[in-house]
C-alpha cells in the first residue's frame, strides 16, 4: 500500500500541481497570457507579435518546464541549481542551454547580444515604402514631435526614483517601436528588458484602442473633418518628383550617412532599416536579398524574439512594484507621444493657411502601418470620402526614423 | 529632455531638407525614369516583370512550379 502511495506521490511531484499550490502567482501569469492570446487571436491586435509573446509568457510559467528566462543581476550574476552564483557572460552557450534550458540559450544568444532588433529593423525597412513620406516631406516633421513622450516620461521616471538608464529605457516605450525599445533597454538597463519589451509590444498591439482614446480627448469633429486632398488642391506643393525610383534608391543611402555622422549610436537600427529598404528599392537585381530580409529572416527573428521576450515575463520578474511602474509609465509615454504629435499639428494650423488633419500628428509615433490604418479608420468614420492613409504614412514612417534617432540619443547620453 | 528633443527635431529637419535637395538635384540631372528596354517593348518581358511573375508562381505553387516561357499577348 505504501508502494502505491509512493507512486501516487511521485506522479504528483512530476506534475506542476504542487508548485502551483505553493505559488499561486503563476495562475495570474496564465491569466495574463490568456488575455494577450485573446487580444492577438480574437481581436487581431498585432497577432504576429502578440501570439508568440503571449505563448512565451505561458510556457515560461510552468514550474519545472525550464522555459522561463533567468535575468542576470546588474553584475551579470545568475544562480545555478546548487545556489552558487556565476557570471552568465563567462558561460558558453551550450552550458547556458544545459543549466537553464533552451529558452535561455535563445535569449542570451539572440536577444541579449542585441542581434535580433537590427535584423527585424532590416525586415521592416524591406517592407517599408518611403514614397508617401517623400511626397509629403513637410508632414515628416510630426514624426519628431511625437517623440516628446519619450523624453517627458524619462523626466518623470527620474523624479520617481528610477536610475537615468532605467528612466531612458522606460521612456523609449513612447517611441511605439518594439525593436527600438529592446535595443535601447539592452544597452541601458538590461535587467528591465522583460517588462519593458512586454509593455512596448502590448501598447503597440493596443494602438487601435489608445489612438482613438487620445484623439477623442484632444480633437474636435471640425478638425477631424479636415480633408487633406482638398487642402492639397487649394495649396498645391510646388515640389514635383520626376524620378521617384532614383530618389528612393539614393534616400536610404543618404539618410544612413547623415544619421551615422550625427548620431552614430543609432546606426545599428537606422543602418539596418535603410539597408533593408535599399535592397527593396533596387529591384530585381537584389530581389533575392529582399525576399530573405522581408520574409524568411524577418519571420524567424519575430518568432524567436516574441517567444523569448514573452519568456522573460516570469511570475518573479513581473509581479512587483517596479514592473507596475513600467506598465503605467509606458502607457503615459505612449499617450503623451500621440498627444504631442496632435498638439504640434494644432500649433502648425494656427500659423498656416493650409490646414492639416490632426490625425497626421497622432501617427508620428512608429507602429507602422497600424497607426496609419487606425487613423484612416477614424477619419473615414467622420467622412467616408476623407482618406488620410497616405498622409498619415508620411509622419508614421518618419516616426520610425525619429524613434531610432531618439534611441541613439538616449544611448549616447545615458549609456 | 530639451537636448534630446532638439536633436531628434534637428536630425529630421536635416533629413527633410536633405531629401528636398536630393529631389531637386535628381529632377535636374535625371528627370525621367529609365525607359523600358527595347527588348521589353518588342514583346519580351523585362527582368523586373519576370522576377515578379516568378515570385508569384513560387508563392502560388509553394515552390514547386517554375516558369519556362513567357509570351506577351499583343
Amino acid at each position: 500500500m505504501s508502494g502505491f502511495s509512493d507512486i501516487i506521490g511521485k506522479i504528483f511531484d512530476m506534475t506542476a500541481f504542487g508548485s502551483l499550490i505553493e505559488e499561486p502567482s503563476f495562475l495570474l501569469m496564465y491569466l495574463i497570457a490568456f488575455g494577450l492570446l485573446y487580444l492577438g487571436i480574437v481581436k487581431k491586435y498585432e497577432p504576429l507579435l502578440l501570439v508568440p509573446i503571449a505563448f512565451g509568457v505561458l510556457i515560461a510559467n510552468f514550474p519545472g518546464g525550464d522555459m522561463g528566462v533567468i535575468q542576470a543581476n546588474s553584475e551579470g550574476l545568475v544562480p545555478l541549481a546548487d545556489g552558487t552564483m556565476v557570471n552568465i557572460w563567462d558561460m558558453p552557450l551550450h552550458q547556458i542551454a544545459h543549466e537553464f534550458g533552451i529558452m535561455n540559450f535563445i535569449y542570451y544568444a539572440l536577444i541579449k547580444t542585441g542581434l535580433l532588433p537590427p535584423i527585424i529593423f532590416m525586415g521592416v525597412g524591406a517592407m517599408t515604402d518611403f514614397g508617401p513620406m517623400l511626397r509629403n516631406l513637410k508632414l515628416a516633421i510630426f514624426g519628431a514631435a511625437a517623440q516628446f513622450g519619450i523624453f517627458a516620461v524619462l523626466f518623470a521616471a527620474l523624479a520617481l526614483g528610477f536610475t537615468p538608464q532605467e528612466a531612458g529605457s522606460l521612456g523609449i516605450i513612447g517611441g511605439a517601436d518594439g525593436p527600438t525599445a529592446i535595443f535601447t533597454t539592452i544597452k541601458l538597463a538590461p535587467h528591465l528588458l522583460g517588462p519593458i519589451a512586454i509593455a512596448a509590444y502590448s501598447y503597440m498591439a493596443l494602438v487601435p484602442v489608445i489612438i482613438p482614446l487620445v484623439v477623442k480627448l484632444t480633437c474636435s469633429k471640425k478638425e477631424l473633418l479636415i480633408n487633406m486632398k482638398e487642402q492639397d488642391k487649394l495649396y498645391p506643393d510646388k515640389m514635383e518628383i520626376k524620378n521617384m525610383r532614383a530618389v528612393k534608391i539614393i534616400f536610404p543611402i543618404a539618410v544612413t550617412t547623415i544619421v551615422a555622422i550625427f548620431v552614430p549610436t543609432a546606426v545599428p537600427l537606422i543602418g539596418m532599416l535603410m539597408f533593408g529598404n535599399l535592397i527593396k528599392e533596387i529591384g530585381s537585381d537584389t530581389s533575392r536579398l529582399f525576399q530573405v530580409a522581408s520574409n524568411g529572416l524577418m519571420n524567424a527573428a519575430t518568432i524567436f524574439l516574441g517567444l523569448s521576450v514573452g519568456a522573460t515575463m516570469t511570475a518573479d520578474a513581473f509581479l512587483n512594484a517596479q514592473t507596475l511602474g513600467i506598465v503605467v509609465g509606458g502607457f503615459l509615454a505612449f499617450a503623451l507621444s500621440i498627444t504631442s504629435g496632435i498638439l504640434m499639428v494644432k500649433l502648425f494650423n494656427l500659423f498656416s493657411k493650409k490646414k492639416i488633419n490632426p490625425l497626421i500628428g497622432a501617427t508620428g509615433l512608429s507602429a507602422v502601418p497600424m497607426a496609419s490604418r487606425v487613423c484612416n479608420g477614424i477619419s473615414t468614420k467622420y467622412d467616408p470620402k476623407n482618406h488620410v492613409l497616405n498622409y498619415c504614412m508620411a509622419s508614421n514612417i518618419s516616426g520610425v526614423i525619429g524613434s531610432a534617432v531618439a534611441a541613439g540619443v538616449l544611448i549616447s547620453f545615458l549609456g | 529632455m530639451v537636448a534630446g528633443m532638439l536633436t531628434v527635431f534637428a536630425i529630421l529637419l536635416i533629413v527633410i531638407y536633405g531629401s528636398r535637395m536630393l529631389i531637386t538635384i535628381i529632377n535636374k540631372i535625371a528627370p525621367e525614369e529609365a525607359k523600358a528596354s527595347p527588348r521589353a517593348a518588342s514583346g519580351e518581358v523585362s527582368a523586373k516583370a519576370r522576377a515578379v511573375l516568378e515570385a508569384a508562381v513560387r508563392e502560388l505553387t509553394a515552390g514547386k512550379g517554375h516558369i519556362t516561357n513567357i509570351t506577351k499577348i499583343q
